[in-house]
C-alpha cells in the first residue's frame, strides 16, 4: 500500500512474472503522474547488507538511476616504473592457428621446483670463489640438489618444525644418487651444510614460503591465513544395491589389477628366460670353440656339423591362406636382435591361430560336403506343399477319374516320391486298371469332372486329395455335409478320406487290386524304417523312464494307403 | 564532507553508547574510533591496527562509510586529536573481537540470541539506502533490540520519515554521511546474526562469498604486488604465506601466477617457467580476447594461486575451502608474450543455487576498460548454452552490483525498446529466458531503474528517458568504434559433465 500524491491510498496487485506488460517509453506517460509513480519497490541488491549503504556506491547507484556514470573510488595499478620486462619475461609466444588444448600442471612447466633466493646467491658466490672455474656449481646445480634436500626433508620428516628432526646427509645421499647425476655429488655436502644452517635460521621450516593449510588443531578455524580446506566428502546414500555396485567395481579393479601384475611377472619370466638362452647359446658357443680346437690338435676332419647350428627343419607351411601374416612378421622381424630367422625357431602366436583357423575351416569343409552329400537329389517338398511343383499348372496331379471310377474308391497307390519328379512309371507300364494319366488341360475340365490326385507328404505319407468327386457316404450322412467346409489341403491333421470302410462293395473292391510292382522298393524302405523306428522305440522304454514316443507307430497313414 | 564532523552516537565499531573523552598519541588504542583526514575532510574511523615505523607509529583505519579498499596507514598527523574519541567498551564480546583482529584466536562466537532477523525493517533500510534518502535510526535499532513490542509504532515513523525526506537526486554529502550510520547499525546487527558455524556450513555446501566479514582479517596484508608490467596496490587481506606481510614488494608471474617474496626466486623462477597462457583448453577466441577453461581440480595450484591473486581484490572471496568444485574462466588478451591475465570468472560445477558465477573480477590495471561486461556477458553465453538461467552468487561487492546493473540495463532496455517499437507486451519471464537473467534480477533491475511501475491498476513497464538516450548514444558510438563483446558463434564449448564417481571421490 502507498500513499499517492493526493492523499489516496492504493492497493498494488501482485505482480506477476508470467504476465505480459505494456512497455511505455517516458514520454509516453504523462510526466506527473510518472513523477509520484516512484519509489514504489524495494529493490534487493544482492550487496552485503553492511556495504549497501556505503557512501561511494550510493553515489554511483544514485549516479545511474539519474542517468550519469557513478564510479567507485579504488587504488588503482600503475606501470612498474623499473621492470626489465622483456628480460624477465623473455619467451616469446608462438601463437597457435587453432584454439589451445593444455593440460599440463604449473608444476609440470615450471622445471626445478626450488628456486634460489638472494642469501642462495650469496653464498653460491662466495662457494664458487674456492673453486677452480670448471668445477664450479651452477645455480641450476644448486637448485636441484637444495631441491632433493627439500624434498626428501618434507618426505622423512615431515613434522620437522616441531620436533625438529634434521635429515642426516646419509639418507639425502640416498635421495641424490636416484635423482642427481654423480657430477653433482661432489658439490652436495658443502651445500647440505648451507642448507642445513638455512633450515635452522627458519625454525626447520621449508625453505620456500608456503601456504598454511590446515592442521586440524584448535585455532585452524579462526587463522586467516589458513586456506584452501578440504571439503568433506559429500555423504552418499548407502543402499544395497550400491555397496554390491562398489564390491563389484573393487572386484574388478582388483582383478585388472592382478592381471597386470601377472602379465609383468610373465614378461619378467619371459626375459629371464632369453637371457638363459643367450647364456645357453653363449656356453655352447664357447664348447663348441674348445671342440674346434680340440679337432684341430687332434686333426679330425669329420664332423664338423656339431660345430654350427642345425638349420632346423622348415615348418610346413599350412594350407592356411597367408593373408594377415606377412604384415604381422614384418612388424616383429627388425625386434630380432640376433639376426636369425624368425620362422626358425618361433612360433608365431599369428601362425598358431592361422593353424587352428585353417583347422577350423577344414572341418566346417567337410560338414558342408557332407551334408551336400546327405540332401543330394532331396527335395524339398516341404517348403511349399500345394504349390505345383516345377512350374507346373495349379492343378498338377489332378487326375480325371474317369471309366470305372464308381469302382475305384481308392485310387491305387502312388508313386514314390523319387519317380514323382520324374514321369511317373505308371506311363511306361501300363496298369492293370487303366487309368488315364495323361491330364487334359484344365479349362476343358468341366466343373463337376470328379479328379484326384495323390500326394506324398511328410514322413512318406501318401496324401489322395479329390475333387468334385460325390462321397460314397455323403449321401448318408447329410448332417456331416458340410464338414469340410474350413478344411485345407495344407493343415497337418490327419488327412480322413470319404469312404465308407465297411462298405462292402469298396472292401470286396480292394482286395482284388494286386499290388503294383513299383510299389514294392517304396515298401521295403518303409519296412526298414519301421524297423528302425521299432529300435528306437525299444531303446527309449529300455531307458529308465520310459517315454510314450509318438514316433512309436511308424507311418500308419503311409502303410494305411498301400 | 561537513557531516562527518558531526558526533553520532553510534560508532564504526558497536552500536552500543560508547565512552567517549580526549586521547593522545600513546592513550590511542586498537578499537578506538577517531576523526581522521581523509580526502581533505575528517571522517570517523576505527583504529584497527598500530605499527611502529621509523618514521613514527602507524595507525591502521576503517574509515566509517567507505568501502575497505579505501582503508589505509596513517600517520598521527592526520588524526585530529582535538577532538574526542570513542573507545571501545571491552565488556563487550564484539569489541573483543574487533580488537583482537591481528590475533584471531580470541574470536567469540556473537550471541545467537536473535536468530531470526526482523525482515521488515531491513526491508526498510534498503528501501532508505536504495533511494539515498537516508534517516539515522540507530537508536531505532538499538531501541528495537532491547524491546521486540516496540517494533510496529517505529515502523510507521520510519516509513512517514521516508515520505518526508528529500528527492532520490539529491546527493548531498550530509545525507549520504547520514547513511553511514545506518550502515554501521546495519553491520552490527549482521555480524550478531552469521554464526560462523552457520557460515563454514554454508561454505562446505558450496558458493564461494563469505557474508561474514569479521571472519576474514580485515587488515590488508600486502602492500604492493608486481604482476606482469604493473605494479598492483591490493584491496583486501589474501592469505599468501605469512612471511609475506613484512614485504614491502612481492612478485607474482604473470603465467603461472606463482608467488615471490625475494626477487631472486622470481627472477630464477622466470628463467624456468615455461607457461604462457593459462593452463587449460581456450574455448573462445577473437581478435580481442581469449577465454580460456580451467578446471580446479586438475590445475589446483595455478587455481590456488588464481584465487589468492584474486582475494587481494575481493573483499567477501572466502579462500577457506580448495578450489576442487569449481570451473574457472579465464579471460585474457594476446600479445608477442603470451595470452595475459585480464579477469576471470568462477563457476560451480554444480551450484544448488544455480549460480553461474560465484567470483568474478577484473584485474585493477584492466578495470575501466569495458572487460567486465565481456566477461558478464560470457557468463550468460554459457548459461545460454546450458539451457539454464544464470545469477551471480550473493553477495555483490559494490563494483560487481555497479557492472551487473550495467549489463543487466544495457541488455533489458535494448529488449525493451524493441517490445516498445513493435507494441508487443513482455513479461518478466520472457525476458528473462531471452537474456538467460532469472527472473529475480529482471525484477529488481527494472524495478531498481524505476521502470516497474504500477499504473491505473496495471503493472507497466516504462523506459525512462535518460536511458533511451543513453542506448542511442551508445548505439551512435558504436558506429563509429564497434562495442567489444562476445560472439557466440567463436565459443567452442560444451557443459562439462561430471560424473557421480568424481562428484563423490572427487571433493
Amino acid at each position: 500500500m502507498r500513499p499517492q500524491a493526493n492523499g489516496r491510498i492504493v492497493r498494488i496487485k501482485k505482480l506477476s512474472r508470467s504476465a505480459g506488460q505494456q512497455i511505455l517509453r517516458e514520454d509516453q506517460i504523462d510526466s506527473t503522474e510518472y513523477d509520484s509513480l516512484q519509489d514504489q519497490y524495494k529493490v534487493e541488491t544482492g550487496v552485503e547488507k553492511s556495504e549497501e549503504s556505503e557512501y561511494h556506491l550510493q553515489a554511483a547507484l544514485a549516479a545511474s538511476t539519474g542517468g550519469k556514470e557513478g564510479e567507485i573510488p579504488a587504488p588503482p595499478a600503475e606501470e612498474s616504473p623499473d621492470i626489465d620486462y622483456n628480460s624477465l619475461y623473455s619467451l616469446a609466444f608462438d601463437k597457435p592457428a587453432t584454439y589451445i588444448r593444455f593440460s599440463q600442471t604449473v608444476e609440470e612447466c615450471t622445471g626445478c621446483q626450488y628456486d634460489m633466493t638472494t642469501d642462495d646467491e650469496a653464498f653460491l658466490k662466495a662457494y664458487n670463489q674456492k673453486k677452480p672455474a670448471n668445477a664450479r656449481c651452477s645455480e641450476d646445480d644448486f637448485e636441484r640438489i637444495m631441491e632433493v634436500f627439500e624434498e626428501t626433508a618434507e618426505l622423512q620428516a615431515p613434522f620437522a618444525a616441531v620436533d625438529n628432526t634434521v635429515v642426516p646427509f646419509e639418507t639425502m645421499k640416498v635421495s641424490l644418487k636416484e635423482q642427481v647425476e654423480d657430477k653433482l655429488h661432489g658439490f652436495a655436502k658443502d651445500i647440505y651444510e648451507f642448507w642445513k644452517s638455512r633450515r635452522q635460521g627458519s625454525g626447520n621450516n621449508p625453505l620456500q614460503p608456503s601456504l598454511k593449510f590446515e592442521t586440524h588443531q584448535e585455532n585452524d578455524d579462526g587463522d586467516p591465513y589458513v586456506c584452501f580446506r578440504r571439503r568433506e566428502v559429500r555423504q552418499t546414500r548407502k543402499t544395497r544395491a550400491r555397496d554390491v555396485q562398489s564390491t563389484d567395481k573393487l572386484r574388478k579393479l582388483r582383478k585388472e589389477l592382478e592381471e597386470g601384475r601377472q602379465l609383468i611377472s610373465l614378461a619378467y619370466n619371459r626375459e629371464v628366460t632369453k637371457r638363459d638362452l643367450l647364456y645357453v647359446d653363449r656356453s655352447i658357443f664357447e664348447q663348441r670353440a674348445k671342440v674346434k680346437d680340440v679337432k684341430v690338435k687332434l686333426g679330425i676332419k669329420t664332423d664338423d656339423e656339431d660345430l654350427i647350428n642345425q638349420k632346423p627343419q622348415k615348418r610346413k607351411i599350412s594350407d592356411f591362406p597367408q593373408l594377415n601374416r606377412p604384415s604381422v612378421t614384418q612388424l616383429r622381424l627388425p625386434g630380432r636382435s640376433d639376426g636369425r630367422p624368425v620362422d626358425a625357431d618361433l612360433i608365431l602366436l599369428s601362425e598358431v591361430l592361422a593353424q587352428k583357423e585353417n583347422r577350423l575351416r577344414a572341418e566346417i569343409e567337410e560338414k558342408a560336403q557332407q551334408h551336400r552329400k546327405w540332401n543330394l537329389g532331396h527335395v524339398d517338398l516341404t517348403r511349399e506343399p500345394l504349390s505345383p511343383v516345377h512350374g507346373q499348372g495349379q492343378d498338377t496331379g489332378f487326375r480325371p477319374a474317369t471309366a470305372q471310377y464308381q469302382y475305384l474308391m481308392t485310387p491305387p497307390s502312388s508313386v514314390t516320391s523319387e519317380s514323382f519328379d520324374q514321369p511317373s512309371p505308371t506311363h511306361e507300364k501300363p496298369d492293370p486298371f487303366t487309368f488315364r494319366y495323361s491330364s487334359p488341360p484344365e479349362e476343358d475340365q468341366p466343373a463337376g469332372q470328379p479328379a484326384y490326385r495323390r500326394r506324398i507328404g511328410r514322413g512318406g505319407r501318401l496324401w489322395i486329395d479329390r475333387r468334385g468327386m460325390p462321397s460314397a457316404g455323403r449321401g448318408v450322412d447329410t448332417t456331416g455335409s458340410d464338414r469340410w467346409k474350413y478344411d485345407q489341403d495344407d493343415d497337418d491333421e490327419q488327412p480322413v478320406y470319404e469312404m465308407d470302410p465297411y462298405d462292402t462293395k469298396a472292401l470286396r473292391f480292394r482286395a482284388s487290386i494286386p499290388v503294383p510292382t513299383h510299389l514294392l522298393p517304396q515298401r521295403a524302405r518303409q519296412e526298414e524304417r519301421a524297423a528302425i523306428m521299432a529300435r528306437s522305440v525299444v531303446q527309449s522304454q529300455s531307458q529308465p523312464q520310459p517315454q510314450p514316443q509318438p514316433q512309436s507307430q511308424p507311418q500308419p497313414q503311409a502303410q494305411a494307403a498301400t | 564532507m561537513a557531516g562527518a564532523t558531526q558526533a553520532q552516537e553510534a560508532s564504526v565499531g558497536s552500536p552500543a553508547p560508547k565512552k567517549k573523552g580526549p586521547a593522545t598519541i600513546d592513550t590511542l588504542r586498537v578499537g578506538c574510533v577517531a576523526m581522521v583526514l581523509k580526502d581533505g575532510g575528517h571522517r570517523r574511523a576505527e583504529i584497527l591496527s598500530i605499527k611502529e615505523t621509523k618514521s613514527g607509529r602507524q595507525f591502521y583505519c576503517n574509515f566509517d562509510n567507505f568501502n575497505k579498499r579505501l582503508d589505509e596507514w596513517v600517520p598521527a598527523a592526520r588524526i585530529d586529536f582535538s577532538q574526542d574519541v570513542e573507545w571501545p567498551n571491552p565488556e563487550k564480546p564484539k569489541d573483543a573481537k574487533k580488537a583482537a583482529v591481528p590475533a584471531p584466536k580470541k574470536t567469540a562466537t556473537a550471541p545467537k540470541k536473535a536468530q531470526k532477523r526482523p525482515t521488515s525493517i531491513t526491508r526498510e533500510t534498503s528501501v532508505a539506502s536504495e533511494a539515498g534518502t537516508p534517516h539515522p535510526w540507530t537508536e531505532f535499532v538499538d531501541s528495537l533490540k532491547q524491546s521486540p513490542s516496540s517494533h510496529t509504532d517505529e515502523k510507521l515513523t520510519l516509513a512517514l520519515d521516508l515520505d518526508a525526506t528529500p528527492g532520490a537526486e539529491d546527493d548531498d554529502s550530509m545525507d549520504v554521511d547520514e547513511v553511514a550510520n545506518s550502515a554501521v547499525s546495519a553491520k552490527a546487527e549482521t555480524q550478531a546474526h552469521f554464526s560462523r558455524e552457520e557460515e563454514i556450513e554454508k561454505l562446505r555446501t558450496g558458493g564461494s562469498m563469505t557474508q561474514n566479514q569479521a571472519e576474514i582479517s580485515r587488515i590488508r596484508n600486502i602492500s604492493k604486488v608486481q604482476f606482469g608490467k604493473y605494479d598492483l596496490f591490493p584491496w583486501y587481506f589474501s592469505p599468501y604465506p605469512e612471511s609475506f606481510t613484512q614485504e614491502d614488494l612481492i612478485y607474482i608471474c604473470e603465467f603461472c601466477l606463482c608467488y615471490y617474496a625475494d626477487n631472486k626466486s622470481f627472477t630464477r623462477h622466470r628463467q624456468k617457467c615455461t607457461l604462457q597462457h593459462p593452463p587449460g583448453n581456450e574455448i573462445y577466441r577473437d581478435d580481442y580476447v581469449s577465454f580460456f577453461e580451467i578446471d580446479g581440480r586438475r590445475q589446483r595450484t595455478w587455481c590456488r594461486n588464481l584465487c589468492l591473486l584474486s582475494k587481494m581484490f575481493l573483499d567477501h572471496k572466502t579462500l577457506y575451502y580448495d578450489v576442487d568444485p569449481f570451473l574457472f574462466y579465464v579471460m585474457t588478451n594476446r600479445d608477442e608474450k603470451g595470452c595475459h591475465l585480464i579477469g576471470y570468472f568462477s563457476k560451480e560445477k554444480e551450484s544448488a543455487d544455480g549460480y553461474n558465477v560465484a567470483c568474478i573480477l577484473t584485474l585493477p590495471q584492466f578495470q575501466r576498460k569495458g572487460y567486465g561486461r565481456i566477461l558478464i556477458q560470457f557468463s550468460y553465453e554459457l548459461s545460454k548454452i546450458e539451457g539454464k538461467l544464470g545469477s551471480p552468487e550473493k553477495p555483490l561487492s559494490d563494483l560487481g552490483l555497479l557492472s551487473y546493473r550495467q549489463y543487466w540495463t544495457e541488455n533489458l532496455v535494448e529488449k525493451l525498446l524493441e517490445d516498445n517499437a513493435s507494441g508487443s507486451k513482455c513479461s518478466i519471464e520472457q525476458l528473462a529466458n531471452k537474456l538467460a537473467m532469472t527472473p529475480t534480477d529482471v525484477e529488481s533491475t527494472l524495478q531498481a531503474l524505476k521502470m516497474q511501475v504500477y499504473h491505473r491498476g496495471e503493472h507497466k513497464i516504462v523506459l525512462p528517458t535518460h536511458l533511451i538516450k543513453k542506448h542511442e548514444a551508445s548505439k551512435e558510438k558504436q558506429k563509429a568504434r564497434p562495442k567489444r563483446s562476445i560472439d557466440p558463434a567463436r565459443i567452442q564449448w560444451k557443459p562439462p559433465v561430471f560424473s557421480a564417481s568424481t562428484r563423490t571421490w572427487g571433493w
